[in-house]
């Protein structure tokens, strides 16, 4: 099965008027299987909007090459089934559903199909109250809620949403993870750049870390979560203070130690006449691996 | 199709007001004809009606010039061009929404030129060609500016665009040839419209009509070469 997103050696750099130059992406090669939301992360400035524009044929790459849904970066016809939506929401200043059926209506979707379609999406991203509003009226979450109507207007197979609920209140971000959920579920394809990284670690299957144009982190999201590094083990019939950091809840012993650490320990927990209740590999927040990679000299830690 | 129609409906609804404030010199001309003397001296009407004519090529530089890169300022270009719309296709509706806005004009101009230009004896046939020769050079004007703001500011394409206008007319001065004027005929079709007068008979010339509409095509498909190059997810300031 052919990725419904790839980047091979993508390289693209900005020249100023001066003749400086700054690389935005640098040797960026990247798969999107089909069927899976695909969280992407990075610090601003990261190369990850850039990376999207050239994905949606914005701008072109300076040396590599990129294929969306089988066809080459910028080939107009494949957008057709692909949803975008930009990090800074821009719209015509119209009413909703009227803007929702020109972009429809501009990607060659029926007129007779338009007006129940632009009606279904703008109820699926909670503004069937506003659809007849003008959007010049409208708030930012709104906004970014009429952005996600128009995304979807085509029913596209891949959408590619850029910070698609950084100005949503938390229960719109409900509402916007569930939406997601449910296009997977239909089989549709989902690449998220987002900073909110508890929303990735809910959503994404897979997940890649971008840093300073380059590919620091890519795995998934379960594995990268499983820390290789710490383990945690779970005691009873032991004083805590017979391991140094121990916790102690109920009769319980945890203790989270280095993995070279591990044999040792439950030595001593049994010498101590304890009984082993559990040995699990410490969970590590996808915050504490975002800044673990990023605070790094970015070399490539590609799991997967 | 339907995505140039679109985005042409949509450009002349983002320019109603420059839209109308045009429309408000066809008014002063229907406000001379209705409540002066003017109707009366036909001169004086045409003159008018000349002055006003013209001002619509000058306002096409600006429509043609300024179209892209408030798309882009905006960023409401990266929704349009996020959809299956090639940027051969965008600037298609562009250069049809420039040339809806022209026509807006021309047509108006030409209901109050034929009534009040008719009410003093200058041929009615004559002022709807003259409009054609307005359109004609209001297209390949706003065309020309468009071309020149693929790759420069507003500002700088608008001046880059009276150059081109302005030269086929020197050479043709300079050098006492006025197939000069046909290089590039939005001189040749705006003077159609300055000379015309009560006197001399209809010589509507299709020619410069017929070229015009040649190289509107010409350097839209210069336009689409050049943009298709430009990066337009970069901040136009």
């Amino acid at each position: 099965m052919q990725p419904a997103l790839e980047f091979q050696g993508v390289t693209k750099e900005y020249k100023s008027l001066f003749g400086r130059r700054f690389c935005a992406l640098d040797n960026f090669s990247l798969q999107v299987e089909p069927h899976e939301i695909f969280g992407f992360l990075g610090p601003n400035g990261a190369g990850k909007t850039t990376a999207i524009h050239l994905a949606m044929g914005f701008m072109r790459p300076t040396s590599g090459s990129g294929r969306l849904l089988g066809n080459p970066f910028g080939h107009a016809a494949t957008r057709r089934r692909v949803g975008f939506l930009p990090e800074n929401v821009a719209l015509y200043p119209r009413r909703a559903d009227h803007l929702v059926r020109f972009y429809g209506a501009i990607n060659g979707m029926k007129t007779s199909a338009l007006k129940k379609r632009a009606s279904e999406t703008l109820e699926l991203v909670g503004l069937s109250d506003q659809a007849r509003g003008s959007v010049s009226r409208f708030s930012r979450g709104m906004l970014q809620r009429v952005g996600l109507a128009q995304a979807l207007v085509n029913d596209p197979e891949l959408l590619i949403l850029d910070e698609p609920t950084s100005a949503l209140d938390p229960l719109a971000r409900v509402g916007v993870r569930e939406l997601l959920l449910k296009a997977r579920e239909d089989g549709k394809t989902i690449f998220l750049s987002s900073h909110l990284l508890s929303e990735i670690e809910l959503l994404c299957d897979r997940v890649a870390v971008l840093h300073r144009g380059h590919l620091v982190e890519l795995g998934k999201t379960s594995e990268l979560l499983q820390s290789n590094e710490r383990i945690e083990i779970t005691a009873r019939g032991i004083d805590a203070s017979l391991l140094n950091g121990a916790v102690a809840v109920n009769g319980i012993v945890s203790i989270a130690i280095p993995r070279s650490q591990q044999r040792p320990t439950i030595t001593r927990i049994w010498d101590a006449g304890g009984e082993i209740i559990s040995v699990v590999p410490q969970r590590r927040s996808l915050e504490e691996i975002f800044l673990e990679v990023t605070s790094s000299s970015g070399k490539e830690r590609i799991t997967h | 199709m339907k995505a140039v129609v679109l985005i042409a409906v949509s450009f002349v609804r983002e320019q109603r007001w420059p839209i109308l404030v045009m429309l408000l010199w066809v008014l002063l001309l229907a406000f001379l004809g209705l409540t002066t003397e003017a109707a009366r001296q036909g001169e004086d009407l045409l003159f008018v009606f000349k002055q006003v004519a013209v001002y619509v090529v000058a306002f096409s530089v600006f429509f043609g010039s300024s179209a892209i890169y408030n798309d882009r300022r905006s960023r409401r270009i990266l929704s349009v061009l996020a959809k299956a719309v090639s940027r051969e296709l965008y600037l298609s509706g562009l250069v049809l929404g420039i040339t809806i806005a022209s026509a807006i004009y021309c047509f108006a101009l030409g209901l109050t030129g034929s009534w009040t230009l008719g009410e003093a004896g200058f041929p009615i046939r004559q002022v709807w060609f003259l409009m054609l020769c307005l359109l004609a050079a209001c297209s390949l004007a706003g065309t020309l500016a468009l071309m020149f703001s693929t790759f420069l500011n507003p500002f700088f394409a608008a001046g880059a665009t009276a150059a081109v206008m302005g030269l086929p007319f020197m050479l043709s001065y300079t050098s006492g040839n006025p197939k000069w004027g046909l290089a590039v005929p939005v001189y040749a079709l705006a003077a159609a419209v300055l000379r015309s007068s009560f006197d001399s008979p209809f010589s509507g010339s299709w020619l410069p009509i017929f070229l015009a509409v040649i190289e509107t095509l010409v350097f839209w498909f210069i336009a689409a070469r050049i943009f298709s190059y430009i990066d337009i997810a970069v901040s136009v300031e």
